[in-house]
């Protein structure tokens, strides 16, 4: 499996704000108006971008979720509490890092969060190391999920160029049969199938049979199942 | 040879006369009953001279060439002559028919009809004559010569002399009349058909008779002959001369004839034959031209008859279709004849005017001229018959119908050659359309003359020449002068004017007779009393058909009291003008239709003249008036107009220095005895201050208006009794409905409005209070519930004051009535902070308790820990970023400190310190305390009954601790009365007792049951109570230096009593 860039880790970060889009940020929710500031300015000594909002109501409004990073939340908040974001979140299909904050947690309360996928469950006051060490994890993970996606989608499209013969050969080949039972199956000659195959490995871009199967495998288990006839 | 080709005849017409040709030599040849001379009747020779007698003249050659042709022809079959005799006879014969026909044509001319007797002789004498002398001379010389049939010359020639006569006679008129009538149709009725089928008959059978020797006289035939001849003329004649031949040759051929005989005497046979054929022919001929000429003279004379009637019958239609009334007279004068229109014009003939005894001219004149006139015309006429001289009279005539009718009479005689009057004729013209027509204009110029003479103007007419032609009677009674002061015109003209006016009026005239202008003119003429009047003179020309002037007339007419009349008018109408100049308002005057007729002067001095095109209302109006003004303006002036009604209007109108001044215009109409508008007369003022004034004013009045609605209160003004009178807006629209809708129910104004407004539980207070300060005239204050046009019921402030007249009376109570749903709402949740305070402060749970506060502490600590661990990041980076620690460190320090203040919170919850403390009343601490829980006691339908004494002593404590004692003391009573059913009710009394102020608290609950353990820490009777809230409370009173204790309440219940003691006299 390819990944086209190196993940970034903590200790050579930048300095500089960055503004682009790529760039991960770091967005704390949190009531407390000096909470906040103060986790903002720890975030930023850390050398990341920090953008912080007084209620999950907000986060919603500001529309930065697609952005790359993870989130700090507090449990309690009045209106709509951390764990009412991380359900809508994902329920939402968006499955951004969460680090969950609160002064007082009590265990069901961790249990809940956990098991819906948080990155970590933090109690006020908090070390910095902790903190960052959790910060730094989420956003890897969420850089490691989105080069994922990209060789999903990427192999996706290279997919939809395939033809419906191609699809199928391909589907017989990833399960590991043999040219010359596919032939059979199909009710085609040997050799039509090795030029279909040859024509799958140069538009599915693979060096070797090894990655086609992996390309293949990286397919959604939807399109999969479904094979070549979901086109 | 050309001429003679051109005028050849037709070929038929040849032919046929070849055929004839040789028909008659065969007819000649068989009566040749003369053996050896082979002559008889010979028919070719009467053929001949028929034919060339009708031909022309230039056409002959061809008849003569084909005579010859024929008779050599017929010589061939039956003559047998030697052929140069055949040939000089045929010669002889041609000559005799040329000769003939030349004859007959040169005494006769053509065409020749032998229908008179002159016409029958001629042709007798010189056709069948004297022409065939030449025939019988050459023949007879031709036989004598050639020895043919051994003739001798003398021998033949009168055999043959009387053949060709007797042909000529017998064949000449036939072939004439077969010629001539060869197209023409018969005309002959079946009478005459009859007729000439008998005669043919007759002649027939008298010919068969006597030729066939029964009759012994051949002659006999004659009678059928002559009458054939005169009935039918000559074609009768000619017709039956060739049936006779016919007969007589048949006969004669067969023997049976008495011209046949034996050898000895047929030559005697044969003359007698010849004469006995040319008698008959000769006499028919005759008979039949006198019949002929007999006919003519008939038919002429009867043509004659004729046309003398019609023109008889013309003449007496002229006679009596003039339009004149004729009569013919005797020469004594008597009527003899009357043409048919005075006939009709009398309505009775001459006939029924006879009278005996009496002369039938008088007898006529009497009846039938009118009485007046009667003598005169009988005397003119007898006159005219005495003399014979002619006489022309006009007189009344009576006609049918009783209407005497002017006519004009003229009678002239008819005389002989000796002179001697043979006749009169007289005649009558209508003329009495003339007459009347005459008198009519007669009696039409004399009411004109009339009529000229009785008006009371001067007329005179002058000719073109400016001579006087005529003065009517007035002008001469007026002036005082005779027509015979007019001779010199000019000259008395001038005397009769003016002396200030002559020259004008001299130029005038003269001017007018020159270019034919009609004249006009007034001025001042002299009467004969000598005083000069003014006159109005008129003068124009008469012209003719070609446009030249025939005459001038003139006409005067005094007009000196209407010019004395204008004068008192025009002096009046300045001296109102003056007036009206006068006034200090301006007036403008307009017609119905709006067509401006005055201005004041005023005005134009105001406004300035209105500028040439503005003529009307309309246009003055768009001028003059302020654009914003004048919609309104013109609208109402329009109406005005319109319906005849006097309108005001008051506008800003543009004055001559162009600066807008208010003004009010008033305008009202004059009209006539009828009621029809005459003029608008509009007056206007300038009322500009004034409208400055009421402006301000306005402008007030708006500006307090809108003070009073814009308010962010809502403001009410009710009558002296309470009645509302009027709501602001924010009012209305918070209650939802209009101040009216409240009208027409049974309740009145004010209470309808507190009963739908205010909060059920507040209504009775509201209505309480407000009847206090009605009757009183205190100033209102109170705080409820109103409930809003949503339904939903909002805290209110309404405070009222009365409004009072300069003795006092009130007019008006002014309410203002404040929102203070969101203060009251604000105090509701501050309390209930305060409630979770106070409740924490319980200690209701120590777990509770220590949770809550470190979440309080944990905020700002968690805020301060990570602030650090940031500062020491940027302190420990490469480079170490100063700016952000320094902030860092700052923001440390701000959360220590907020949290320092949660913890000081808290402790000053149990901390019994006096600091706090500070001098003050302890009736607004129970005020706030009740307001506190009020909430509460809301909720638990709980009546808090306050009865604090109005004069407390001020005490030194902390507030907020007693507060708190207050309240816990007050919820523990609300408490303890959840479970009581019946009334609910808090009594607080607070009042003084010696040096100390005692506050008690009662509730209507179970009472206590263990009154002296309460107070002792950890003691509850409460579920989830502590039991730490009345051992603080215990504690904080005596800090104060008081007690707390407790009682119990009558009926039930419980009390709990606390003093505290009067400034000065707290503990340390």
């Amino acid at each position: 499996m390819r990944i086209d860039q190196p993940l970034r880790t903590s200790a050579p970060l930048s300095r500089q704000q960055k503004n682009d889009a790529s760039e991960p940020i770091v967005v704390i929710v949190d009531d407390d108006a000096a909470v906040r500031e103060a986790l903002s300015e720890l975030i930023l000594s850390a050398g990341l971008q920090p953008m912080s909002f007084a209620s999950t109501r907000e986060v919603l409004d500001a529309d930065i979720l697609d952005r790359p990073g993870c989130l700090i939340l507090d449990v309690r908040m009045p209106g709509a509490s951390g764990l009412h974001l991380q359900h809508h979140l994902a329920e939402s299909g968006n499955a951004k890092p969460i680090i969950f904050l609160t002064g007082h947690g009590d265990i069901p309360m961790t249990v809940q969060a956990m098991k819906a996928g948080a990155v970590d469950f933090l109690t006020k006051p908090v070390r910095d190391q902790t903190l960052l060490d959790a910060v730094i994890a989420g956003i890897e993970l969420d850089a490691a999920r989105r080069a994922n996606a990209l060789v999903v989608r990427r192999n996706i499209e290279r997919l939809e160029t395939l033809t419906h013969r191609e699809r199928e050969i391909l589907r017989e080949v990833a399960r590991g049969r043999l040219n010359k039972q596919i032939a059979f199956d199909l009710g085609i000659s040997e050799v039509t199938v090795k030029l279909h195959r040859a024509n799958v490995m140069r538009k599915m871009e693979a060096g070797s049979i090894g990655e086609l199967i992996r390309a293949w495998e990286t397919l959604p288990m939807t399109m999969r199942e479904a094979g070549g006839a979901w086109v | 040879m050309t001429s003679a080709w051109s005028y050849r005849p037709q070929l038929l017409h040849l032919g046929l006369f070849f055929a004839a040709y040789v028909l008659g030599c065969g007819f000649a040849q068989a009566l040749a009953i003369v053996p050896g001379t082979g002559i008889s009747i010979w028919p070719p020779s009467g053929l001949f001279i028929a034919t060339l007698i009708l031909a022309p003249k230039q056409s002959w050659p061809w008849w003569v060439l084909v005579g010859c042709l024929g008779e050599l022809f017929g010589n061939a079959l039956w003559f047998h002559s030697p052929l140069p005799a055949a040939v000089l006879i045929y010669a002889g014969n041609a000559l005799e028919a040329m000769v003939g026909a030349w004859l007959v044509n040169r005494t006769l001319g053509r065409p020749v009809r032998l229908e008179t007797l002159r016409e029958v002789l001629v042709f007798v004498v010189l056709g069948a004559g004297a022409a065939p002398v030449v025939s019988a001379t050459v023949g007879s010389a031709t036989l004598a010569w050639f020895g043919i049939f051994s003739q001798t010359f003398l021998g033949a020639w009168p055999l043959w002399w009387i053949g060709d006569a007797t042909g000529v006679l017998i064949v000449a008129p036939l072939a004439l009349v077969v010629i001539q009538n060869w197209k023409r149709k018969a005309e002959l009725s079946a009478a005459r058909w009859i007729e000439a089928c008998a005669v043919g008959l007759i002649l027939l059978g008298v010919a068969a008779l006597s030729l066939g020797g029964y009759l012994p006289f051949a002659y006999i035939i004659m009678p059928p002959l002559l009458w054939a001849a005169v009935r039918f003329e000559f074609k009768g004649a000619a017709v039956t001369l060739a049936l006779l031949a016919l007969i007589t040759a048949i006969f004669t051929i067969s023997g049976a004839s008495q011209f046949a005989g034996n050898a000895e005497n047929q030559r005697h046979n044969q003359i007698m034959l010849q004469l006995f054929l040319a008698i008959s022919a000769f006499s028919a001929l005759v008979v039949a031209a006198i019949s002929r000429q007999h006919q003519l003279a008939l038919l002429t004379l009867s043509q004659s008859v004729e046309a003398l009637r019609d023109r008889e019958r013309e003449l007496s239609q002229i006679v009596n279709m003039v339009p004149v009334h004729i009569r013919r007279l005797t020469p004594e004068g008597e009527p003899t004849f009357f043409n048919k229109r005075l006939v009709d014009f009398f309505g009775f003939d001459l006939q029924q005017l006879n009278r005996p005894g009496t002369s039938q001219l008088a007898a006529n004149i009497e009846t039938l001229v009118h009485p007046d006139d009667a003598p005169s015309l009988l005397q003119a006429v007898r006159h005219a018959v005495a003399t014979g001289e002619p006489y022309s009279m006009k007189y009344r005539m009576r006609r049918a119908d009783g209407v005497y009718r002017w006519v004009d009479g003229r009678a002239e005689p008819l005389r002989d050659e000796g002179g001697k009057i043979l006749q009169w004729y007289a005649i009558s013209i209508d003329i009495d359309d003339e007459v009347r027509a005459q008198e009519a204009l007669r009696d039409r110029e004399r009411e004109l003359s009339q009529l000229v003479d009785a008006l009371p103007v001067h007329i005179w007419s002058w000719t073109p020449a400016g001579k006087l032609a005529y003065v009517n009677k007035r002008s001469l009674e007026d002036l005082g002068l005779s027509k015979a002061n007019f001779e010199d015109t000019v000259r008395v003209a001038q005397k009769l004017v003016h002396p200030e006016d002559a020259p004008e009026v001299l130029r005038a005239s003269a001017n007018c007779l020159k270019t034919g202008d009609a004249f006009m003119m007034r001025y001042r003429r002299r009467w004969k009393d000598g005083n000069y009047r003014w006159i109005e003179a008129r003068a124009q020309p008469l012209r003719d058909q070609d446009g030249a002037i025939v005459h001038w007339y003139q006409v005067s007419i005094d007009i000196d009291d209407q010019v004395q009349a204008e004068e008192a008018l025009k002096s009046s109408k300045r001296q109102l003008e003056q007036m009206i100049d006068a006034m200090p308002f301006n007036i403008l005057s307009f017609t119905a239709s709006g067509k401006m007729t005055y201005t004041s002067k005023r005005y134009l001095e105001d406004v300035g003249s209105p500028t040439a095109d503005i003529k009307d209302f309309d246009a003055l109006a768009r001028d003059v008036a302020h654009p914003d003004d004048f919609p309104t303006m013109f609208q109402r002036a329009s109406d005005g107009f319109a319906t005849g009604q006097p309108f005001v209007n008051r506008f800003r109108r543009r004055n001559k220095q162009g600066v807008y001044r208010w003004i009010e215009a008033r305008a009202q109409p004059l009209r006539d005895a009828d009621g029809t508008i005459v003029q608008w007369y509009i007056a206007s003022i300038d009322i500009e201050d004034e409208m400055r004034a009421q402006a301000a004013l306005r402008e007030r009045e708006r500006f307090l208006w809108q003070l009073v609605e814009t308010l962010p209160a809502m403001i009410d003004c009710a009558a002296p009794n309470g009645e509302p009178v009027y709501r602001s807006q924010q009012l209305r629209e918070f209650l939802g409905y209009e101040l009216e809708e409240l009208d027409g129910k049974p309740k009145s104004r004010l209470n309808g409005t507190l009963d739908a407004g205010v909060h059920p539980d507040d209504v009775a207070g509201v209505k309480e209070q407000y009847a206090h300060c009605l009757t009183t005239g205190e100033p209102y204050l109170r705080k409820h519930r109103l409930r809003r046009f949503d339904g939903e019921y909002i805290w209110v402030e309404t405070r009222a004051a009365p409004m009072r007249k300069d003795d006092g009376t009130i007019v008006q109570w002014n309410v203002i009535c404040l929102d203070i749903d969101g203060e009251v709402r604000m105090q509701e949740e501050l309390r209930l902070a305060q409630e979770r305070l106070a409740r924490a402060s319980q200690a209701a749970s120590l777990a509770e308790l220590s949770a809550s506060i470190a979440h309080e502490v944990n905020q700002p600590l968690a805020a301060i820990v990570a602030n650090s661990h940031a500062c020491y990041r940027w302190l420990s980076a490469e480079p170490v970023n100063v700016a952000r620690a320094k902030i860092t460190t700052e923001r440390v320090i701000r959360d220590a400190n907020s949290a320092a203040e949660v913890v000081g919170r808290i402790r000053a919850l149990f901390k019994q310190s006096v600091e706090n403390r500070t001098s003050l009343s302890l009736s607004g601490v129970i005020a706030e305390a009740c307001n506190l829980v009020a909430g509460e006691a809301l909720r638990r339908r709980i009546r808090i009954d306050s009865d604090v004494e109005g004069r407390l002593p001020p005490i030194a404590i902390d507030r907020i601790q007693i507060q708190q004692v207050l309240v816990n003391v007050m919820r523990n009573g609300m408490e303890a009365m959840e479970a009581v059913a019946g009334e609910k009710s808090l009594t607080v009394r607070a009042h003084c007792v010696g040096s100390e102020v005692q506050t008690e608290i009662g509730d209507r609950g179970n009472g206590i049951e263990f009154p002296d353990q309460i107070f002792e820490p950890f003691f509850t009777t409460k579920e989830n109570g502590m039991g730490m809230g009345l051992a603080i409370c215990r504690s904080i009173v005596e800090a104060h230096g008081g007690r707390l204790w407790a009682e119990k309440n009558e009926p039930h219940g419980a009390r709990f009593i606390f003093t505290l003691p009067i400034v000065g006299k707290a503990a340390p």
